[in-house]
């Protein structure tokens, strides 16, 4: 498979886990797309602005896209932790439509700055990476570190939690768990995973500009989640990976490759409400692929697993 | 059938009350659903509330629980006023309760229902946590072994890997009161626990929380239709008619009060 593709999908794939993760609390945001746009533009702005993270080599250095990452990331993160008290008030549909307000916002105020590049963007991001496989290999261990993190969260108090909000809010809040805390931390951290996916995907693709964070991309990536399921972080990342992959490996038929991918994205939901992927299913796979799940899971030992 | 020697089981301490309801009102839209109504609960004893349907029973465990708010009156907490004004702020003062329509988290297995309720307990850094430090796994297994104990009591250890959505009636009832008691309540609500069971079951859920009464230490505020089963349980009784406290005080007064035999036997009105 071309290494420019597999890229592009797993950046699918983080984008996906970026909004799965309020979901599984019961949370439809679809922010991702503006906190992607924010760490891209971080990276742009840094990679391009200060000479020593440009580098002198053919490469630019490992460590400035490192510490591009965290500071992408971070910056994604605080905006979160800034806006999420007062915009995770909202539930469902509202709260989508304030998410999307937000993506909207940032797209507009990147549109207008002129240190952005305004329309036209950011060009000639230097490069950390000399050939696409370098990029996906370098994203390819981030997303298992990232799936293996979401593995765990599941396992612990706050993934239990919320799980728990999700199924019933009310609830939740009556066994003592802090709902708008929990929402909140859940928020924060599908800010921090877009922010540096985004300062990723800025390098990859050597140029950014407004557009990468837009309305389009908010429905996209919540198709990935709906697509793939949201019960479990298999689902996001195989809705991610897929879905990104379609439309290119659809090239061939031509035009009809966008009714193909449209068709697949309508009948995904209406064939699989809960998407591809659900707990149920992958029990159903059998022993082996239950015993991955398990592997995955964490290896808690204790009496229920005997 | 005697209910004195329960009244001796349980030492009334003269002390604050552990919940007080002050002139409690409210009020939905034109319907009053509760009429300034006042009572104490003292520590340690099983507090009945009965009523017709619609007497305002549930709305007044949820003003309570501060899942409604009052249009009047206070609730006050080992006499003083609650500063909590939450759910969750609530629940970590040592107030617990379960639903008239069951509310578990049906995509949780059995025992993560109960783990969510020990949730408080839980409590590790998120980095150590993901991490999987050795304080952070054992501390995992004290509590899963608890969940397990609790489910114990309850009977349900055996179902503790189905997933909650899968259980019974009666079981979904029964980890919800397993769920509930792991909070480590203080006060615990009841609302119908025994709704929907055989009589055999009702005996046996009585014998279940005098139990966890006695082994927790806990007060009990529990709601129940069946009259005869209230008045062998509870060691004191309120009851609630058209959102009016009309009578209150020991099963025995209670059953003789004129206005509680209109209410249930109906008037000429
Ligand atoms: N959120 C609400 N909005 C409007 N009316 C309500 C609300 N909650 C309760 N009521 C009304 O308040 C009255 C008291 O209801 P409540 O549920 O407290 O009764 P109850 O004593 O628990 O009855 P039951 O024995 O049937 O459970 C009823 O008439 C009910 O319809
Ligand atoms: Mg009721």
């Amino acid at each position: 498979m071309d290494a420019g593709l597999l890229e592009q999908m797993l950046i699918g794939a983080l984008l996906a886990l970026s909004v799965y993760l309020p979901l599984r609390c019961g949370q439809l945001s679809l922010a991702t797309p503006g906190f992607f746009a924010i760490g891209g533009t971080v990276a742009a702005l840094l990679s391009t602005r200060i000479p020593s993270f440009a580098g002198t080599g053919a490469t630019s250095p490992l460590p400035a896209l490192l510490l591009e990452m965290t500071l992408g990331g971070l910056l994604a993160a605080l905006l979160a932790l800034a806006i999420g008290g007062t915009v995770l008030r909202l539930r469902g549909i509202y709260l989508a439509i304030a998410t999307i307000a937000l993506v909207e916002i940032l797209r507009v105020i990147t549109l207008n700055l002129s240190f952005t590049g305004g329309a036209l963007g950011i060009f000639g991001i230097p490069q950390p990476f000399a050939t696409a496989s370098g990029y996906a290999g370098f994203t390819l261990v981030l997303l298992a570190l990232v799936c293996w993190l979401c593995a765990r969260l599941e396992q612990l108090r706050l993934g239990r939690a919320m799980a728990a909000i999700r199924d019933d809010e009310l609830a939740a809040a009556c066994v003592g768990i802090d709902t708008a805390q929990v929402k909140l931390q859940a928020f924060v951290l599908s800010a921090l995973l877009a922010g540096l996916t985004g300062v990723l995907a800025a390098h990859f693709l050597n140029s950014w500009n407004a557009k990468v964070g837009s309305f389009d991309a908010s429905i996209t990536t919540l198709a990935f989640v709906v697509f793939g399921g949201s019960r479990t972080w298999l689902g996001p990342v195989i809705g991610g990976l897929v879905l990104t992959a379609l439309p290119e490996l659809l090239r061939p038929v031509g035009d009809l490759r966008l009714i193909v991918f449209g068709l697949v994205i309508l009948l995904g939901p209406v064939l699989f409400p809960q998407g591809l992927i659900t707990p149920q299913r992958l029990q159903g796979l059998g022993p082996w692929v239950a015993g991955l799940g398990q592997q995955l899971r964490g290896r808690v030992p204790g009496p229920w697993r005997r | 059938m005697s209910t004195v020697p329960l009244l001796e089981a349980v030492p009334l301490r003269e002390a604050v009350p552990l919940l007080q309801v002050e002139g409690l009102s409210c009020r939905f839209g034109g319907l009053l659903a509760l009429n300034n109504v006042s009572l104490a609960v003292r520590q340690g004893e099983i507090f009945g509330l009965i009523g017709p349907n619609g007497a305002g029973k549930t709305t007044l465990f949820n003003v309570i629980s501060a899942l409604t708010p009052p249009s009047a009156g206070r609730v006050l907490w080992r006499g003083a006023l609650i500063p909590a004004s939450r759910p969750d702020q609530l629940s970590r003062l040592g107030l617990a309760r379960t639903f008239q329509n069951l509310r578990l988290f049906d995509s949780l297995s059995v025992r993560d229902n109960v783990l969510v309720g020990l949730h408080r307990f839980a409590a590790s850094p998120l980095a150590a946590g993901l991490l999987g430090s050795a304080t952070v796994r054992r501390r995992q297994r004290e509590l899963e072994q608890r969940a397990l104990e609790l489910l114990a009591l309850v009977g349900l250890e055996d179902q503790a890997q189905l997933p909650a959505s899968g259980l019974p009636y009666g079981e979904r009832r029964r980890l919800e009161l397993a769920r509930a008691l792991a909070t480590e309540p203080q006060l615990l609500l009841l609302d119908e626990p025994a709704a929907g069971m055989n009589p055999a079951e009702k005996d046996d859920l009585c014998g279940l929380i005098r139990t966890i009464r006695n082994r927790f230490e806990l007060t009990v505020m529990i709601i129940e239709h069946h009259v005869p089963l209230m008045m062998r349980l509870c060691d004191r009784l309120a009851v609630l008619n058209f959102g009016e406290r009309i009578a209150l005080g020991s099963p025995a007064a209670v059953r003789q009060d004129p206005r509680v035999i209109e209410a249930y036997l109906g008037s000429s009105r």
